[in-house]
């Protein structure tokens, strides 16, 4: 009727409940003694008429508890003491309560660990202005199936004036630069951006100002923008920063602001986090000439849309404007390159990768919480069955059946809840230590935090397990027919065939789970073991590795390492040091450390290829990345030579042009022929000289121990060197006691250049293994947990059974049965529901292990050996697991166990 | 006393709306008054009362105050709120359209079928 009304009698209720009791309690005996005095004036005794008043009022507690129903407040009451019932109940069986709540807060807990990385990696929007509008531009060439090559200054302006679509635009070059000028020369990561890249964003800076019209120049600008990590580390967090200038490359760039710590820039980075933002117009030295055909600037764009344009509407404008180009412009756009352009969500680019990596590692813990919520349904039906009497008395008393399913409901949300708050604990205090194992390559990870939605999330997941595990014992409980609850119960027996086969199925899925999860595991731990024992092409033992990088300072002529001949010479000089460091036996130098090049996805390192006596047409699928080594490069890695000669120190600058291919480019290009003397070169301009192929080499896992086939070909250092470089040390002594001689023998050549990211080359190649390594040990680790979990259900089954049966055991052996024959009976409960089990999670697996076949390497999807180790381990186990009961089955006295029946 | 009649079910709510619409009772009060209308013919159980007299209350229809009873203690008065009254009028008209229709189904002879 009148709602308001009502909520505000209820809400009185529930504020003064104390006083309104009382109230109650007078108007009752008002009336009581009201009567009562009525009947004294018609004849009766005082004693008489209070005795008569009190029966015809009838169940005083009976009518209160009514008045309660009847305002609605009584449920409350009932659910505060079935809460203290449930507590009462927990505490008396402090074993059972603290399987449950332990496995919980590990089901709870990772769950929500996992949740918070994956909200905000996948799940949240970018933390920009309008971030649904941003969007990645791909300049493609289909026809020769290229994607996000380089691109020139017209083509850029072409998105801003010609397109229609964007409202703005940045080309976004990422990299590392020499930051000197501040106490120590470090490494740092930079973005070279557009003017209009921070608007676009939406970004403020925490002090001074970022870029403004006032800044636009068409080359470098001489004013960077700062991360607030590096005005912590170098500048000491001084307020008076602004105007600050250090050199950059050798350049002079000034401080004009600095940006809050929440900002991060929103690409793929080199190493790390971006430190400096330096803006440009990219038309002016040291850029390319802006003209069309001169598509050098290597720059991923970004865009964002203008309002109210759906991703499809701009794409389509995009394919038709590049149709237009690609007509205007037919000598700038060959006919068979198709060059085209391309959009996609922002955020689709950056997170797209991890993607399957973190969906797979959240079906795990989900898995994981299944499991245990199915254990602790069969740890609460065996106790429900206990409690059958109990339940059949109170059925007879007058309890409803929704009343008792209601109380028992609140008993496994009460342990749910207290398990889900553990587990939101244990996310709190383990997530830290969680990310610590996450490799640093997934975006976004300084986002994560445990926030509104992943609470809810972790409340979500408990009360769902408090459902899945309640409901089952509870509708089981409610459905006991009274009388056979009372009679079995008086039997002492309390175990009915229903409640079994109930438990046999939750036995059954959690096996089944368990073998899912546990086929993922072996799938992912053998991958992994098959990369760690992947041979890398050479020896990574006793091998330290450290990179540098000779600075381009923009006015080339204030560059002390143009041409070639510097480079030259600071390269023999840095050798001829490194030789000299005591315990070094070996030294070389690479522009691409194994497995940490990733010049597959960079125009710029993976070369069209021309071949000597091939037509020019074929040669446009013609490919190989091209690594510049110094001579003892291959004897350093012990990378063994297959054929023909190694680089000499007299392979240098005007000299003959000389190659080395591996084995895969020379099955690709010269299957079955001999490459030696051939000759070779990149790129497609006719007036570079031939280099001539002078040995093959076995392959080297340069792009990470994953990629194949990628054909690479060596070119000697000192006739084309360059500005990236790794020196390779061979030496018996630890990374960490080499650091600092490395630094001091670079700095005595040029005191301005750091060295950075010094490590043993087992480390380099361990870290190219991090995200596998997560992923195989985070679900290894949890396959561990649900094998166990899997264990404990089979055992607290059978053990349950034999306590339940010991009677009729004890008749069996009384009647002959043979200690054989009472241990057969049980271990056959148990192999029997392992055997279900397994083969069902056998069945699932092989019908959803194809979805990781993008985190397998090495290993098919339905790799035999796990697939025959699995379902065999967990067999033994089960059997282990049975064996225990069943034997304890055996242990039966005839005597006793008849006797006490 | 004469022969007494178990009350109708759902009857209650609508007695009592019309005895407190005759002025401020007490819970045995109200009792008093529905039997004293009811010429002593309706058997109420005494302490079902109370539950009728809290959901009215919750449901708005009556109102309750603290007061004192013709033999100086202290008692809780229950009057009609204005939705109360609209619900005894709504709720006469409909008991008095019904007892007409189910008096006449009842009055009905073979021949008028």
């Amino acid at each position: 009727m009148n709602l308001l009304a009502r909520f505000r009698s209820w809400l009185k209720w529930m504020v003064t409940r104390q006083r309104l009791e009382s109230e109650m309690e007078t108007e009752v005996r008002f009336h009581i003694e009201s009567y009562a005095a009525d009947l004294v004036r018609k004849g009766l005794s005082q004693e008489e008429a209070m005795r008569q008043a009190r029966i015809e009022f009838g169940g005083i507690e009976t009518h209160k508890d009514e008045v309660r129903a009847s305002v609605g407040v009584r449920w409350w009451g009932e659910l505060g003491s079935d809460l203290r019932y449930g507590v009462r109940l927990l505490r008396k069986n402090p074993g059972f309560a603290a399987v449950a709540i332990l496995t919980l807060a590990l089901g709870v807990g990772a769950n929500t660990a996992i949740f918070s990385i994956v909200n905000s990696v996948l799940l949240r929007p970018l933390p920009y202005r309008d971030p649904d509008r941003l969007v990645r531009i791909f300049f493609n060439e289909p026809g020769l199936g290229l994607r996000d090559v380089t691109v020139s200054k017209p083509e850029l302006d072409d998105l801003t004036d010609r397109a229609g679509v964007f409202e703005d635009v940045s080309a976004i070059a990422g990299g590392s630069a020499n930051l000197t000028g501040v106490k120590q020369p470090e490494r740092i990561e930079f973005v070279l951006i557009g003017f209009d890249y921070f608007s676009m964003l939406g970004a403020t800076p925490q002090i001074g100002r970022l870029y403004g019209p006032q800044d636009h120049v068409p080359g470098f600008s001489p004013n960077v923008v700062i991360s607030d990590a590096l005005w912590h580390r170098d500048f000491g967090a001084d307020p008076n920063v602004l105007g600050r200038t250090f050199r950059f490359d050798g350049d002079p760039a000034t401080i004009i602001g600095v940006l809050p710590p929440g900002f991060r820039h929103p690409g793929p980075t080199v190493s790390g986090d971006v430190q400096v933002w330096s803006a440009a117009g990219f038309s002016a030295d040291p850029f390319p000439k802006p003209i069309r055909s001169n598509h050098g600037l290597n720059a991923g764009t970004i865009g964002r849309l203008k309002p109210g344009l759906t991703l499809d509407q701009a794409q389509s404008r995009l394919t038709a404007m590049a149709t237009e180009l690609r007509r205007d412009f037919p000598t700038d756009y060959p006919q068979q390159a198709q060059w085209t352009i391309e959009i996609q969500p922002l955020q689709e680019v950056l997170v797209g990768k991890v993607r399957p990596m973190l969906i797979i590692t959240l079906g795990t813990v989900i898995l994981i919480v299944l499991i245990v919520s199915l254990n602790i349904a069969n740890l609460l039906l065996a106790r429900a069955s206990g409690r059958q009497q109990e339940m059949a008395v109170r059925l007879a008393l007058g309890a409803s059946r929704g009343r008792m399913i209601r109380q028992m409901l609140t008993e496994s949300l009460l342990l749910s809840l207290i398990g889900g708050l553990a587990g939101i604990v244990t996310a709190f205090t383990t997530l830290d230590f969680i990310l610590r194992f996450v490799p640093a390559s997934i975006p976004r990870l300084h986002e994560v935090r445990i926030d509104e939605a992943v609470l809810a999330f972790a409340v979500l997941i408990s009360l769902l397990t408090g459902l899945v595990f309640g409901l089952v014992p509870a509708l089981h409980s409610a459905r006991v027919a009274l009388s056979s609850g009372i009679r079995e119960g008086g039997r002492g027996s309390g175990y009915s065939s229903k409640t079994e086969c109930l438990r046999d199925v939750l036995i059954v899925s959690e096996l089944a789970f368990a073998v899912m999860l546990m086929v993922g595991a072996g799938l992912l731990l053998r991958t992994l073991r098959d990369l760690l024992r992947e041979n890398p092409g050479f020896n990574p033992t006793q091998v330290v590795a450290a990179n540098i990088w000779l600075p381009v300072p923009d006015n080339p002529n204030e560059d002390p390492y143009r041409g070639i001949a510097p480079k030259v010479a600071f390269d023999r000089e840095l050798l001829r040091r490194l030789k000299t460091i005591p315990g070094v036996n070996l030294a070389a130098i690479t522009t691409d450390l194994p497995t940490t090049n990733h010049s597959l996805n960079d125009p710029n390192g993976n070369y069209a290829l021309a071949i000597e006596d091939r037509p020019v047409e074929s040669s446009q699928d013609l490919r190989a990345e091209r690594v510049r080594i110094s001579p003892e490069y291959f004897k350093l890695m012990q990378a063994p030579l297959v054929r023909g000669r190694s680089f000499s120190e007299g392979d240098e600058d005007g000299k003959q042009p000389v190659a080395i291919v591996d084995e895969t480019t020379a099955s690709k290009y010269w299957p079955g022929r001999d490459p030696l003397g051939r000759r070779v070169r990149f790129g497609q301009d006719p007036t570079l000289p031939w280099m001539t192929i002078v040995g093959v080499v076995k392959d080297i896992k340069s792009d990470g121990l994953d990629v194949d086939g990628v054909p690479h070909i060596y070119v000697p250092i000192f006739q084309n060197p360059w500005r990236a470089q790794s020196v390779v040390l061979r030496t018996s002594l630890p990374a960490n006691a080499l650091e600092s001689q490395i630094r001091h023998e670079v700095q005595s050549i040029d005191p301005g250049l750091p060295v950075y990211g010094v490590s043993s080359m087992n480390d380099v190649l361990d870290a190219s293994l991090a995200s596998r390594r997560f992923s195989a040990q985070l679900v290894g680790g949890f396959a561990g947990l649900a094998l166990l979990l899997a264990s404990i259900g089979i055992y607290g089954l059978l053990a349950y059974m034999v306590s339940q049966r010991s009677r009729e055991i004890g008749l069996r052996m009384a009647l002959g049965a043979s200690r054989n024959n009472v241990l057969k009976l049980f271990l056959q409960k148990g192999v029997v529901l392992a055997g279900i089990g397994i083969v069902a999670g056998v069945v699932f697996s092989a019908s959803t292990a194809s979805l990781m076949a993008s985190l397998l390497y090495g290993v098919r999807p339905h790799d035999p050996a796990v697939f025959l180790a699995v379902p065999l381990l967990l067999f033994v186990v089960a059997v282990v697991a049975s064996y225990l009961p069943a034997r304890r089955a055996t242990k039966v006295d005839p005597m006793v166990a008849l006797r006490e029946a | 006393m004469g022969k007494q009649i178990d009350l109708l079910q759902g009857t209650l709510d609508m007695l009592i709306l019309k005895a407190v619409s005759l002025g401020p009772l007490h819970g045995y009060g109200v009792l008093l008054r529905i039997q004293q209308i009811s010429d002593e013919q309706l058997e109420i159980q005494q302490g079902s009362l109370y539950p009728a007299l809290y959901r009215l209350e919750h449901q708005g229809l009556i109102a309750s105050e603290w007061g004192e009873s013709d033999n100086k203690r202290k008692a809780k008065f229950y009057s009609l709120t204005a939705a109360g009254r609209r619900q005894l009028h709504s709720e006469t008209e409909k008991w008095n359209r019904m007892a007409l229709l189910i008096a006449s189904i009842l009055r009905t002879t073979p021949e008028q079928v």
